[in-house]
């Protein structure tokens, strides 16, 4: 209280950040509302890479908020009862993540307005339906998972106190939302890769592993996003209270999943060296040592993976928080990376449909209304993140294990704090 | 050594049944091979290398029948090499495969089957997610990244349209022109032989490259040409099972 009395008159970094982000979202709706109006034809999407920046912003938020199913799994279902507070962390960003490849799909598909024809007219066998649904229920279940955390705003408790407590409820049921997501998200989290790995037409997806990296990178990156996400609120503000310990904790697990992802994607590319496939051979090399090189080798494998495990599993660099935070944050870019890579290479090697002819590249760099649209979208993530950490206590390790008690034993009252 | 008896015998029973299997897989997945509920008569193209010119006719009688935006080819031809002195094409509409990765991908059933086996577009139904085109092997899909306003430049010189524009924001292909042949049949006309009930590009090729008909029919024209002559279709590694077939050309030395 005394905090927003003071900054009535000053300009406070909340207000900038703020600012920053307004100035961001407002191009970006600019941007979206002109996509609405002139069509897709002002992009630098083409025929031959339909899928550009915008499906990769998704791809990423997607893979990003599977810290949520992979948290709430780990708390409720594998009885690791301490790391609720991070879960709860973790289902916000999830929320965050999931809402914002909505706003990036809803974009990109040709008629926004026909985004319900998916939900109605079923095709059982594509890939990109079975994604769609299970994102529409995860989402679902995540505005569930999300209900108590909703609950601590503070407006809502003084107005509303039955509201709040009825949201507060909500968490009795969060083993069974644990159940639910995680099968959902183990569907469409392997299924998103697989939407890539099915396409025979395009040698360099056609591949098993596409829904077991897209799987694995998902839950090292959602992690990893998730605790560098609260380590930084808890750096910024006061009002996000940390339990460094568990931190760390988890973090020495995401060191350990690094080894996993650096394995399976290693193994990935050593497998497809060994012989010359046409499609797959150009792609690869494409990748390893054409332009994307730098992609691959510094930002997916060195940046990405080796350093951020190193630094995750030598103990004296994970207690560092600086260390730490930058390890996670690589993490994270590193399964962004991935993401741009795995969708953008599939499409500039082109294969030929006639007899004899040579493979050709094609080439795609993002427009500026798809940069400030996908700026926007990140915006919103950002804005939403830390609007949580201020009124809802996403980031607070010292609420969570009281609150479980208080709605344990008087759910029906309200809760006050 | 019984024990090996016993291990080889077992051997050769899992290896009988395993053939078994593979037999039966493979009769099922022949028979699954296309979603397609298998209509009376089986609509397929052939084209003739050895006469095609590469003149681009079909390109334009399409985009006339059709109402195709200029900057947009249902059928496309394509230069490939020279057989003799004579410079070989390859036009490519929509290959209507047997077992269509765009139908198979669609999320909201957009893309379907025909009974007659075209590869259909329900422009109404797509949300216009391009993985259709991401999937086509063949880039015969291509997105109206704007809405195609104003004169056909095609029309009339090449033909008068026939069907609706496609709006903003979906992907269009060849459909064969089936409203030629379902206004054909019900005249009782026979597609392939009565112009009326023909694909434009079939109708307007001027070297007779192209012929059109039905695969049930054994004396369709189709069915004679496949018989008579060797053929192949665009990558069949694919298994995609293409309705569009090619017959080399060859040389004058080697016919």
């Amino acid at each position: 209280m005394k905090d927003t009395q003071r900054s009535k008159f000053a300009i406070t970094p909340w207000m900038i950040w703020l600012g920053l982000m307004g100035i961001i979202l407002l191009s970006g709706l600019v941007a979206g509302i002109m996509v609405f109006w002139k069509g897709l034809g002002i992009t630098n999407l083409t025929d031959m890479v339909p899928w550009g920046l915008w499906i990769t912003i998704d791809l990423s938020s997607i893979a990003l908020g599977a810290g949520a199913f992979s948290m709430c799994a780990a708390v409720y279902l594998f009885g690791l009862k301490r790391y609720g507070p991070i879960a709860r962390t973790a289902t916000f960003i999830g929320l965050i993540g999931y809402t914002m490849a909505t706003l990036a799909l809803i974009l990109d598909i040709g008629r926004p307005e026909r985004f319900w024809h998916s939900l109605v007219y079923w095709n059982p066998h594509s890939l990109l339906w079975e994604v769609t649904m299970c994102v529409v229920l995860y989402l679902t279940v995540l505005v569930f998972e999300s209900m108590p955390i909703f609950a601590n705003w503070e407006w809502l408790r003084k107005h509303m106190p039955k509201v709040a407590s009825l949201m507060s409820h909500t968490h009795h049921y969060a083993p069974i939302l644990a159940i639910i997501g995680l099968g959902l998200s183990s569907l469409h989290q392997s299924s998103l890769g697989a939407t890539y790995g099915v396409i025979k037409a395009r040698p360099f997806w056609f591949k098993p592993e596409m829904a077991v990296l897209f799987m694995f990178s998902a839950i090292v990156g959602g992690i990893a996003l998730t605790l560098f996400a609260t380590m930084l609120a808890s750096r910024l503000t006061r009002k996000a209270k940390i339990n460094d310990n568990l931190i760390e904790r988890v973090a020495l697990f995401v060191g350990y999943l690094l080894i996993g992802y650096f394995y399976l994607r290693i193994w990935d590319v050593l497998a497809q060296t060994y012989v010359y496939y046409p499609g797959r051979t150009e792609g690869l090399q494409y990748l390893t040592k054409g332009p994307f090189a730098f992609n691959f080798w510094v930002m997916e494998i060195f940046l990405g993976m080796l350093v951020p495990m190193i630094l995750l599993l030598y103990k004296p660099t994970r207690t560092n928080r600086f260390w730490r935070m930058i390890a996670l944050l690589l993490v994270a870019i590193g399964v962004i990376v991935f993401r741009w890579d795995a969708n953008i290479t599939g499409q500039l090697v082109v294969m030929p449909y006639v007899p004899g002819l040579p493979i050709t590249y094609t080439s795609y760099s993002p427009s500026l209304i798809e940069l400030l649209a996908g700026a926007a979208i990140i915006a919103y993530g950002l804005t939403a993140f830390t609007l949580g950490v201020k009124y809802f206590r996403v980031v607070d390790h010292t609420l969570v294990e009281e609150e479980h008690e208080k709605v344990h034993v008087n759910s029906t009252e309200p809760v006050s704090i | 050594m019984t024990s090996q008896n016993v291990n080889r015998r077992e051997f050769l029973k899992l290896t009988a049944i395993g053939v078994a299997v593979a037999a039966g897989t493979k009769a099922v997945s022949s028979k699954a091979s296309s979603e397609a509920p298998k209509g009376k008569r089986q609509w397929a193209m052939v084209i003739d290398q050895s006469k095609c010119t590469g003149c681009e006719y079909c390109t334009r009688a399409c985009q006339a029948h059709n109402d195709i935006n200029p900057d947009i080819e249902w059928n496309t031809v394509t230069e490939n090499g020279t057989v003799g002195n004579n410079q070989v094409f390859v036009p490519r509409p929509c290959m209507h495969c047997e077992k269509a990765p765009c139908v198979e991908v669609c999320p909201v059933k957009a893309s379907y089957y025909r009974d007659d086996g075209i590869v259909m577009m329900d422009y109404d139904r797509c949300i216009g997610c391009r993985y259709c085109q991401i999937a086509c092997p063949y880039g015969a899909r291509t997105f109206n990244w704007e809405k195609f306003t104003g004169e056909n430049p095609a029309v009339p010189e090449w033909g008068m349209p026939e069907v609706e524009r496609r709006p903003r924001g979906v992907p269009e292909k060849c459909s064969f022109c089936y409203q030629r042949i379902d206004r054909g049949l019900a005249q009782g006309l026979t597609p392939g032989v009565d112009s009326e009930a023909t694909p434009a590009c079939v109708n307007i090729c001027p070297t007779g490259a192209r012929m059109f008909g039905d695969l049930n029919n054994p004396d369709s024209n189709v069915s004679l040409a496949l018989h008579n002559n060797p053929t192949y279709s665009l990558r069949e590694d694919l298994g995609t099972g293409p309705r569009v077939y090619y017959i080399p050309a060859v040389g004058v030395e080697e016919s």
